[in-house]
């Protein structure tokens, strides 16, 4: 059974100028003097409030840093929300940053299987499934190789053919990937749209409002944080468009 | 809790999986296979031995066997807190992508160290039985035999659990406090290394009967009564007393304690400081 829901979502976060604190410095600094490190407080989601069924596509737009790829991540499990109650039923597959986490001593075909094991499945689940993968990223030989000696091009694939095979229940997906060379982008396209019509539930990130309506059943706007207007993906795209072009033609 | 164990217990391929990789990449391509794992503390060994020999006239027999499993048990120390340091940032690009409970991280470098430290005790072990003590005279029975030594052994077992999540609650603490403050792993490793010189790794506390302050500092050492339960029966064919177990226990407790203490305030933020 998949659900979402969303109630009342806050998420802040604290970032800091440079990256860490010494602890040096963390002692001295408390004691002595103000610190030069200053804290920023960050309000990434403001009272978000959402609730999705089987069955419901929706679609997450916005302009740059209004928290779309934050939302997807809350619902992922990878952030946890400052406050508020976040309820996610059923086996949740996330597509993004897909191309991070490669061990680059292992050859192919051991990151497809620790890859595999993290989305849940078993070696015995793995094993079936190796075959698939292997042949769904066209590597042949190279899956012999160090993943390290590997273009970015080869990576993409290798993760893209690992993270979509998979059923999910609930799938989330920021932006819409480019992936390899033409003939493998069309490959990976259809691989989507088929993947998106077995989810019981999907939410997608993505800037291309024209694909939007044709995705989503449901859309929402996001701006700063918050939440502008949710509602049928086409009135709100309209919406948005609408916004955007004033802003173009006062500028 | 419950929930957290099962949710690590529900990833274990995973880890699993890194582990064995590790130690793969580790071995692949060098004609030493295993002996990798042996070959920092023997040959750390055979230095202290050579420099204790003729700067002491230490007797080699049992001194050799004494400092090698002092090394083997200070190897897996040392690692799980300097190798824990960097666990988290080393997990990054999986924390950003799978929501899988943050004490994985630090189990992937903690049961590495334990596979060499496994094979380290073996050796010991082996070591033990050939050059050990004279069971005779440590038992008290002329007629007891050199096999009779082995039944101490099992009371390893218990020792190596406990050594398990000692090495891992201190990979945690030490994983996350490097999270928060950048100069952690720098100011460990020096620390690391007076710790060194403070626990009975190349000497035994009856080095120092004479110096009783000195003994009473040394008795403080946390990490004494696991050295003890390593010697006791590979060196002298006895099963370690309860209280040194108990003692044990103490230290892993306490530290177990901290670690799910701080993996319970961090937990939910560690992402936003990496």
């Amino acid at each position: 059974m998949a659900r979402i829901e969303l109630e009342q979502v806050n998420l802040t976060f604290h970032v800091r100028q440079e990256r860490g604190v010494r602890l040096k410095d963390f002692i001295l600094k408390r004691l002595f003097m103000p610190s030069r490190n200053p804290g920023m407080k960050v309000h990434a989601l403001r009272d978000i409030n959402l609730r999705l069924e089987r069955g419901d596509r929706l679609g997450i737009i916005g302009h740059n840093g209004a928290g779309k790829s934050t939302i997807l991540k809350l619902l992922a499990g990878i952030y946890q929300p400052s406050s508020g109650r976040r309820v996610v039923e059923g086996r949740v597959s996330s597509l993004f940053d897909i191309a991070l986490g490669f061990e680059g001593e292992a050859n192919g075909w051991e990151n497809i299987s620790f890859r595999s094991y993290l989305q849940g499945e078993t070696p015995t689940s793995v094993r079936a499934k190796k075959q698939a993968i292997a042949e769904f990223s066209e590597l042949g030989d190279f899956l012999n190789m160090p993943v390290r000696f590997y273009s970015a091009g080869m990576m993409v694939r290798l993760a893209f053919s690992i993270a979509t095979a998979i059923e999910p229940e609930i799938l989330l997906v920021d932006e819409v990937l480019s992936v390899g060379d033409l003939a493998f982008q069309n490959k990976a396209r259809e691989r989507m749209r088929e993947m998106m019509a077995k989810a019981h539930l999907m939410v997608v990130v993505s800037h291309d409002l024209d694909a939007m309506p044709q995705m989503c059943n449901r859309a929402v706007w996001m701006d700063h944080g918050q939440v502008r207007a949710m509602g049928p993906c086409a009135e709100v795209v309209a919406a948005y468009r609408a916004s955007v072009g004033g802003h173009a033609i006062a500028a | 809790m419950q929930a957290y164990l099962g949710a690590i217990w529900k990833c274990r391929f995973f880890w699993l999986s890194l582990v064995k990789m590790d130690l793969r990449s580790r071995y692949r391509g060098s004609l030493l296979g295993l002996c990798w794992s042996l070959l920092h503390p023997i040959a750390m060994t055979t230095i202290l031995c050579v420099v204790f020999r003729f700067a002491f006239h230490q007797a080699l027999d049992t001194y050799a066997p004494l400092v090698f499993t002092g090394l083997t048990f200070w190897g897996f120390i040392s690692a799980s807190v300097i190798q824990g340091c960097g666990c988290f940032f080393q997990g990054e690009s999986y924390i950003r992508q799978f929501p899988a409970p943050m004490a994985i991280y630090p189990l992937r470098n903690v049961l590495g160290a334990a596979f060499h430290f496994g094979i380290g005790i073996m050796l010991a072990m082996a070591i033990g039985f050939v050059y050990g003590p004279d069971v005779r005279e440590i038992y008290g029975n002329p007629s007891a035999t050199r096999f009779q030594q082995l039944l101490s052994l099992p009371s390893l077992l218990p020792t190596c659990l406990l050594l398990l999540m000692l090495g891992w609650s201190l990979s945690i603490l030490f994983g996350l406090l490097s999270v928060r403050f950048r100069d952690t792993r720098h100011l460990t490793e020096i620390a690391l290394q007076g710790m060194f010189y403070l626990t009975p790794v190349m000497y035994t506390i009856d080095t120092f009967k004479n110096q009783q302050r000195l003994t009473r500092l040394l008795h403080c050492n946390p990490l004494v009564p696991f050295l003890d339960l390593i010697r006791e029966p590979i060196l002298f064919a006895r099963v370690p007393s309860l209280a040194t177990y108990a003692a044990s226990a103490a230290v892993v407790m306490v530290s177990v304690l901290l670690a799910v203490a701080a993996l319970r305030i961090e937990e939910r933020r560690l992402i936003f400081h990496l």
